[in-house]
């Protein structure tokens, strides 16, 4: 357990950059695109270190980012959440596919997020899409977990904390 | 959610948790700054002579209209006075910086780097140098987030500076950064070109500051209103620097003055005019 300390750091550290993505200004065409950094960061860690990150930390990390983005406090909180739950009822399976099988799965489950998100929206009265222009970020999502599963993985093992 | 929306219980932890997130906003910000400061080292003489030189006009130029303005000022008062009412025509402001943008597409705010520190206060008006730009929507210690005149759930009251026909200018629907002026009935007198100016109303922009020109206008005869659009003039996307108001804005209808005080000091500021002439 020697490696502790320093696993959980990195976890916040993950968590920190990803809340930094969130907020980075985009150009605007891309701001419609932009990849929910912290739901992926939140689904690596549910499905390879369940025992350290669970729903609760993914909580956490809503809370953060509702912070960051200004946003009704418990948004992102309830959608991180909801990602969590979701990333830990098929860890086991996400685990066995290969990295392009699990962008799939990570297309519904953001896209699940988003949707829950766009409906807190409309219940309470805030500003949202019109379209269907909403789900556009599960796709980047999942362009982008190859990246996010490669990036940590090599990180957790370079660190050599499994 | 709920106790955030309906009751403001989070204000606090809002607060607290602004307080943590401000580095993040600098952190996150750095690349544009680096961006811009590493552009401003890289300009070559030449360019900072020319630019000089074009400063130098403008600000000639400015304190020609100036000059003007202050003279027209002074009659304004005098004639506002001589109707025993009272009313604000120049403003404090508090220069800000815009240090980051609201990651929602769909919503349109912008974060500014002062906060309840420096004074800033829920509906403070936020003015750019071309026209208005939005409002202070939540105070954090040292940030604030504005709410720009663009977004959807965001209405201006305007009137039509050529003859004070008074409209509402919600941020449009569909994304754009463009105005919609609502419940504009068709015999309204509005034209494409149209300058709007704040009107005032609702008390919490100053009056008569730019805010859109009038782009397209369309009437149709099955329609109960007309659908007009509207450009706004401040740089809403390019801008780095605002204004924040100091004091909220004067009330729209007139308020009755002590007529002995101001005659007198309309008469002071009439005769330094005449000594400056």
């Amino acid at each position: 357990m020697a490696g502790s300390v320093l696993f959980n750091s990195l976890i916040v550290l993950s968590f920190i950059v990803a809340g930094l993505m969130a907020i980075v200004p985009l150009p605007d065409w891309a701001i419609y695109y932009r990849p929910e950094w912290v739901a992926l960061v939140v689904v690596y860690w549910v499905v390879n270190n369940p025992e350290r990150v669970g729903i609760g930390v993914a909580w956490m990390a809503g809370i953060m980012v509702d912070a960051l983005t200004g946003s009704l406090f418990g948004l992102h909180a309830l959608g991180m959440a909801l990602v969590a739950w979701l990333a830990l009822r098929l860890r086991l399976r996400l685990r066995l596919f290969g990295v392009f099988q699990q962008a799939s799965v990570i297309l519904v489950i953001i896209g699940l997020q988003l949707l829950l998100s766009q409906w807190l929206q409309f219940l309470f009265d805030l500003p949202r899409g019109t379209n269907m222009m909403f789900l556009a970020p599960a796709l980047t999502s999942a362009l982008f977990w190859p990246l996010a599963w490669v990036l940590l993985g090599g990180l957790v093992r370079t660190l050599d904390l499994n | 959610m709920t106790a955030d929306k309906r009751f403001g219980y989070m204000d606090h932890a809002r607060q607290a948790l602004g307080l943590v997130a401000t580095p993040f906003f600098w952190l996150a910000d750095t690349p544009a700054r680096v961006g811009s400061s590493l552009g401003e080292i890289f300009v070559s003489r030449t360019e900072l002579l020319d630019e000089n030189a074009r400063l130098r006009e403008e600000l000639m130029l400015s304190r020609q209209q100036l000059l003007l303005a202050e003279s027209l000022t002074v009659e304004n008062n005098r004639l506002l006075a001589l109707q025993s009412a009272s009313a604000l025509l120049e403003q404090e402001v508090l220069p800000a910086e815009i240090i980051n943008v609201s990651p929602d597409p769909y919503s349109r705010r912008v974060l500014i780097n002062k906060g309840s520190q420096d004074g800033v206060f829920v509906g403070q008006a936020v003015l750019e140098a071309n026209g208005l730009m939005g409002q202070v929507v939540q105070v954090m210690p040292f940030s604030s987030w504005v709410l720009l005149i663009t977004d959807a759930s965001h209405v201006t009251p305007v009137e039509v500076s050529r003859n004070g026909e008074r409209a509402l200018a919600r941020g449009s629907l569909d994304g754009d950064t463009e105005l919609d002026l609502e419940f504009v009935i068709p015999t309204q007198d509005i034209e494409v070109g149209d300058s709007l100016i704040s009107s005032g109303m609702g008390q919490v922009y100053p009056k008569n500051y730019p805010v859109a020109e009038v782009v397209s206008v369309r009437r149709s005869s099955g329609q109960p209103y007309a659908t007009i659009r509207a450009r706004p003039m401040a740089q809403v996307w390019s801008t780095r620097h605002v204004m924040l108001v100091l004091e909220a804005a004067e009330p729209d209808f007139p308020v009755l003055a002590d007529e002995t005080d101001s005659g007198a000091d309309e008469e002071s500021s009439l005769a330094s005019v005449d000594s400056a002439n």
